[in-house]
């Protein structure tokens, strides 16, 4: 048995161990009755990832490559880096904006205005993004001209 | 016939979505930055863990006074770059997803269920962790602590069985140099059976399919591959790094200072509420808006047989000190405050307290687990530790747990009894 075997034994038993470990905390502290619960989420999220999410960015990313035929690497890269952004502060930030619209316990909890703020990250990031494209393209070398032979 | 196509379909989504960006060097390279900061999680998960609920033989350091400050906002901002970093290590494997066939043997369903728990606990986990600090428990079928600290343990678990799975992909591609030829190409893996993590579809006898689905694929197949991978991978890790830094960067203020200017979207900020600082539970919330305003209030502290009961003037006439510290909550907001009231110790003292007992706190509030809470000696010998009376010079607001409140250095919040009504040396 090589060294990298026997770690991978040991890693995967003491990986199957801490599993064992966190059922039991399960068992001890969460009312089995809740476990129904628990179940939905995780079902939840393997649907909204593995379900969703995967085919809607498999539809972009192909997009995206379709489009690299006529746009520039670096500007499609450029608005790549802009929709992942975009996306992610949304999906953080929208949670705030309904939670704090329902209300909340106290007003020190969530007590800036998400919504606006959203609203103008979105028009920072849309104008960066203009920018860094203007500026790739400015600083661009032109692509090599193929030597003509004969 | 269905199976064929599917099996097509499957190959087809797997080639189509082959890119630079996507490789067991780049699964391993944010696989080392997602695995510590699921550590670092981990880690100082379990230390608020134990401070709420020490085992009877652990003591604590006092020192420094921001000690929990750091370990807490460390704990929620490395959970909100989870967010970025699982996305993108997500992103680096998404062609295993449509891996062909499906599964290939007991092991191998072994393999890919681990996985599903894996990415399931993982993103449940960041995902209530996060709704907590917006306190959206509305959401929660489950009560949250107690989920949060058993997932903690299948995710860890799990990742120590992914470590276990991959270990000759993940030493392989460990470092650049073994992992790209000279024109910056990928290494592949010498053995056949290791090289899962290629994602580079084998060449099969594949059924032709027609229709819609066959024009899709005629599409796919039409589409070229980027022509500049290594350019390609540099965009990939700076777009990550441009995201982690924004959603770090417009959050973590409420944790930590230095970024307080630009915290847009942190769901606490610091200076907003009574007292220039944040609430968490109310007195209204406690209940205690009669009891902890009534003419009769005192603070009771007793040790066995001895008692001494004092009035809030009384105690305003000990010895007052004031101190510098932090207020930090497991929701990872946290700032700093100027406290000022007797020496816990003094109080203790007056009924004669041993130097290593242990202090009970009782609070006036109803409905909460964390009325009734303990203090070990190391906090409860402390000079800092005060029955805090006035809070940022201002008498003690009621939210803020008038007539009195616990405050010591490098505790959890939530351990800083507020609306005191006894004090009790435990033997």
């Amino acid at each position: 048995m090589t060294a990298v075997t026997r770690w991978r034994y040991a890693l995967v038993t003491f990986g199957i161990a801490l599993l064992g470990l966190g059922g039991v905390v399960l068992l001890i502290q969460v009312d089995p009755a809740k476990y129904i619960g628990i179940a939905i989420w995780f079902l939840g999220a393997l649907i909204i990832h593995d379900g969703i999410i995967a085919f809607v960015v498999f539809g972009i990313g192909l997009l995206m490559r379709r489009a690299s035929k006529k746009i520039p690497f670096g500007v499609l890269v450029i608005v790549q880096a802009a929709l992942v952004l975009g996306a992610l502060m949304t999906a953080i930030v929208v949670p705030e904006i309904l939670k704090k619209n329902i209300g909340t316990a106290n007003p020190t909890i969530l007590p800036l205005q998400y919504g606006p703020n959203l609203a103008i990250f979105y028009g920072v990031l849309a104008v960066v993004t203009a920018a860094a494209i203007a500026l790739y393209l400015r600083l661009r070398r032109p692509e090599p001209v193929p030597a003509r032979v004969g | 016939m269905i199976n064929g196509a599917v099996q097509r379909l499957l190959h087809e989504f797997r080639r189509a979505l082959a890119a630079p960006s996507r490789n067991p060097r780049m699964a391993v390279v944010l696989g080392r930055l997602l695995g510590a900061a699921f550590l670092i999680c981990f880690g100082t998960g379990l230390f608020s863990h134990f401070l709420q609920e020490p085992l009877p033989f652990m003591r604590f350091p006092t020192r420094p006074i921001f000690l929990y400050q750091l370990t807490q906002g460390i704990h929620i901002t490395s959970g909100i770059l989870c967010f970025p970093l699982i996305v993108a290590k997500l992103y680096s494997v998404f062609p295993e997803l449509f891996q062909t066939p499906p599964i290939r043997g007991v092991k191998h369903a072994l393999e890919r269920a681990s996985i599903a728990l894996f990415v399931a606990a993982s993103l449940v986990e960041i995902t209530i962790g996060l709704l907590n600090t917006y306190q959206w428990y509305a959401l929660f079928p489950f009560p949250f602590r107690q989920t949060h600290f058993a997932l903690s343990f299948v995710i860890i678990g799990s990742l120590a069985i992914h470590i276990g799975i991959k270990l000759p992909v993940i030493t392989k591609y460990w470092s650049a140099k073994t992992s790209y030829d000279a024109n910056g190409d990928l290494i592949p893996l010498e053995r056949e059976e290791d090289a899962d993590g290629q994602f580079v579809p084998a060449a099969g006898e594949l059924q032709p399919v027609g229709g819609v689905t066959g024009r899709v694929l005629g599409w796919i197949d039409r589409t070229p591959e980027p022509p500049k991978p290594k350019a390609s991978r540099r965009a990939f890790l700076t777009t990550i790094g441009v995201v982690s830094a924004a959603i770090v960067g417009l959050t973590a203020g409420q944790s930590f200072k230095v970024l307080d200017a630009v915290n847009v979207f942190g769901p606490r900020k610091n200076g907003v509420g009574a007292n220039a600082l944040p609430v968490n539970r109310t007195a209204k919330a406690a209940k205690v808006l009669e009891t902890a305003v009534a003419e009769g209030w005192t603070l009771t502290v007793t040790n066995g047989s001895a008692s001494k009961v004092f009035t809030r003037p009384q105690l305003l006439a000990l010895e007052q000190h004031e101190v510098q510290l932090p207020i930090a909550c497991v929701e990872g907001w946290s700032q700093m405050a100027s406290w000022k009231g007797p020496r816990l110790k003094d109080l203790v003292d007056s009924v004669g307290a041993d130097a290593g007992a242990i202090i009970q706190a009782t609070s006036l509030e109803q409905n909460s687990s964390y009325a009734v809470t303990k203090m070990g000696p190391e906090y409860a010998r402390d000079e800092l530790t005060l029955v805090a009376l006035e809070l940022n010079g201002e008498e003690l607001d009621i939210d803020h747990g008038y007539p009195a409140r616990l405050i010591a250095p490098g505790r959890p919040g939530v351990m800083q009894t507020k609306w005191l009504s006894s004090l009790e040396v435990l033997s």
